[in-house]
């Protein structure tokens, strides 16, 4: 199992820092959610990650090699940046195979596993934002290795193909590491296990979603009854009951007190993301 | 990697010529137009490229001519060349040259596939206008003077196309604004660079040949500098869109 690790990381642009001694280390196979504001460091993130710049102090070690240094090292990485990086005057297939060229792999795998055989023959200027992205996905996949960067995989997607590329990244995810950036909180929690928060260029979570909590959050809840009498609900938003909790357990009380009632509970949902909180500056206790 | 440079570098210089078809079609039309030029000094009389005045007032052209053309011949291999410089400034803006990177390239790597397609495609002209310059030779009856017009041109367009994609690849890739004007300087650097070819068969015939070849010798020279401290002096995220 591949083991990634920051210390002391302090990188950025034309001497200018943008992160500041970042330290991680991430030794468990998992999609390593990676959530920010705008500007907030990501991206140096990914590139310092990917030995694409050169820290200006501290490590960036892949099981132990140095990814700014060693050539070996950096391809053992996939990323894939925000721009579509495919040469737009090519078909889709020519594009390809430019980079298979280069890396190896299978253009034809590659093809069907993004839904791409329809396309194959088009010139990828031709092609819709959407489109493009999924070539600029499919040439990640080309070959497999131990670390895959993705800085926003899914934007301008559809959730269909949205989905398929998640449901990729979980297989992949099962030995490898995956850093993933989204702007999507209730994408985050769906794909990722664990969180890595970047504010003004340092981390400032790094640790499973699932210890994330909010402070107090919303629960909708349907039912075919009114039910402010039986829980300190009141009937708000899209026709749920809103009640507000600051555990999953008191959400559960609720409920059971409901169906002792007799109620008949049609759905229930969380309103608010306990990311929410973290990603707009909130603590994570 | 499992390319080799050079299948890259061809790949390159197919991609450049599809994205920019004007500059290889106007190259080729100088081309054949500096060939006529060379050719026409059959007409005028005897030709020779050893720079001898033949007595008369003013330059002899029967000499001047042909190594005028020479200079020409260059400038179309450097304008052949030049979809090379506009596809390395699109794939810096679109992100191409940053994956590159990802995949465990140097900036020394990327320099040298765009230079290997530069070098391709000015190749590929200066073996069009030896052909062109033989066969014109062979039909004015010039044959010998076309033979040392086509080993001069291949002796100092190589060099200079490697030194103005080098600088310009440099200048592109210190630029943070994303503008068009790579293309002509690039076109107004080489014109500078060959200058001495155009004035000197014109003012003093007899240095001529010297001039050609000291230039060819002083161009590969800074080609050479230029290739070793690019890499070395421009930092990675300067290839960044």
């Amino acid at each position: 199992m591949p083991t990634l690790e920051l210390s002391g990381v302090t990188s950025g642009y034309g001497g200018r820092p943008v992160l500041h001694d970042v330290t991680i280390k991430a030794h468990e196979p998992a999609i390593y959610v990676v959530l920010g504001l705008n500007g907030a460091g990501k991206t140096t993130l990914f590139r310092t990650i990917a030995g694409i710049l050169e820290p200006y102090s501290g490590e960036v070690l892949l099981d132990g090699e140095d990814l700014t240094r060693s050539r070996e090292a950096r391809k053992r990485i996939n990323y894939l940046s925000h721009y579509n990086a495919i040469p737009e005057e090519m078909t889709v297939r020519d594009a390809l195979d430019f980079y298979a060229k280069i890396e190896g792999g299978s253009v034809d795998e590659v093809l069907s596993l993004l839904n791409l055989e329809g396309l194959k023959d088009r010139k990828v200027s031709d092609l819709s934002q959407g489109q493009k992205k999924r070539v600029s996905v499919a040439k990640v996949f080309l070959r497999e290795r131990d670390l895959y960067l993705l800085d926003e995989p899914t934007s301008n997607l559809d959730p269909a193909v949205s989905k398929e590329i998640r449901d990729i990244l979980l297989r992949l995810a099962k030995d490898r590491i995956v850093l993933y950036s989204s702007h999507n909180l209730y994408e985050a929690r769906d794909v990722g296990t664990n969180l890595v928060l970047v504010r003004d260029g340092r981390i400032s979570y790094f640790g499973k979603i699932s210890d994330v909590r909010a402070r107090e959050y919303r629960v909708g809840i349907r039912t075919t009854a009114d039910i402010s009498g039986m829980i300190d609900a009141k009937l708000g938003e899209g026709g749920y009951y809103v009640l507000t909790v600051s555990t999953p357990e008191e959400a559960g009380l609720a409920l059971r007190r409901l169906v002792q009632n007799g109620v008949l509970v049609t759905e229930m949902r969380e309103l608010d993301n306990p990311l929410q909180d973290l990603f707009e500056g909130g603590d994570t206790s | 990697m499992s390319g080799g440079g050079g299948g890259q570098g061809a790949i390159i210089a197919k991609r450049g010529v599809s994205l920019s078809k004007t500059y290889a079609v106007i190259g080729i039309l100088m081309a054949l137009l500096a060939v006529l030029l060379s050719s026409a000094s059959g007409l005028i009389g005897s030709a020779s490229v050893t720079g001898a005045p033949t007595g008369s007032q003013g330059p002899d052209l029967s000499t001047a001519l042909p190594l005028v053309s020479v200079a020409l011949q260059v400038f179309a291999a450097i304008l052949f060349s030049a979809p090379v410089l506009l596809l390395y400034v699109y794939d810096k803006n679109n992100g191409v040259l940053e994956y590159f990177l990802s995949l465990g390239m140097t900036q020394g790597d990327v320099y040298r596939q765009y230079l290997k397609a530069a070098l391709m495609l000015s190749s590929v002209l200066v073996a069009f206008e030896a052909i062109a310059n033989v066969t014109a030779g062979l039909i004015g009856g010039t044959a010998a003077t076309s033979l040392v017009v086509s080993a001069l041109v291949a002796v100092i367009a190589l060099p200079v196309v490697a030194f103005d994609s080098l600088i310009m690849m440099s200048f592109s890739s210190l630029q943070k604004q994303r503008v068009g004007s790579n293309q002509p300087l690039g076109m107004a650097i080489g014109v500078f660079m060959v200058m001495p070819a155009y004035l000197v068969p014109l003012a003093v015939p007899s240095l001529a040949l010297t001039v050609d070849l000291l230039l060819a010798a002083a161009t590969a020279a800074l080609a050479s500098v230029a290739y070793l401290s690019a890499s070395r002096l421009i930092g990675r995220e300067k290839l960044l869109p």
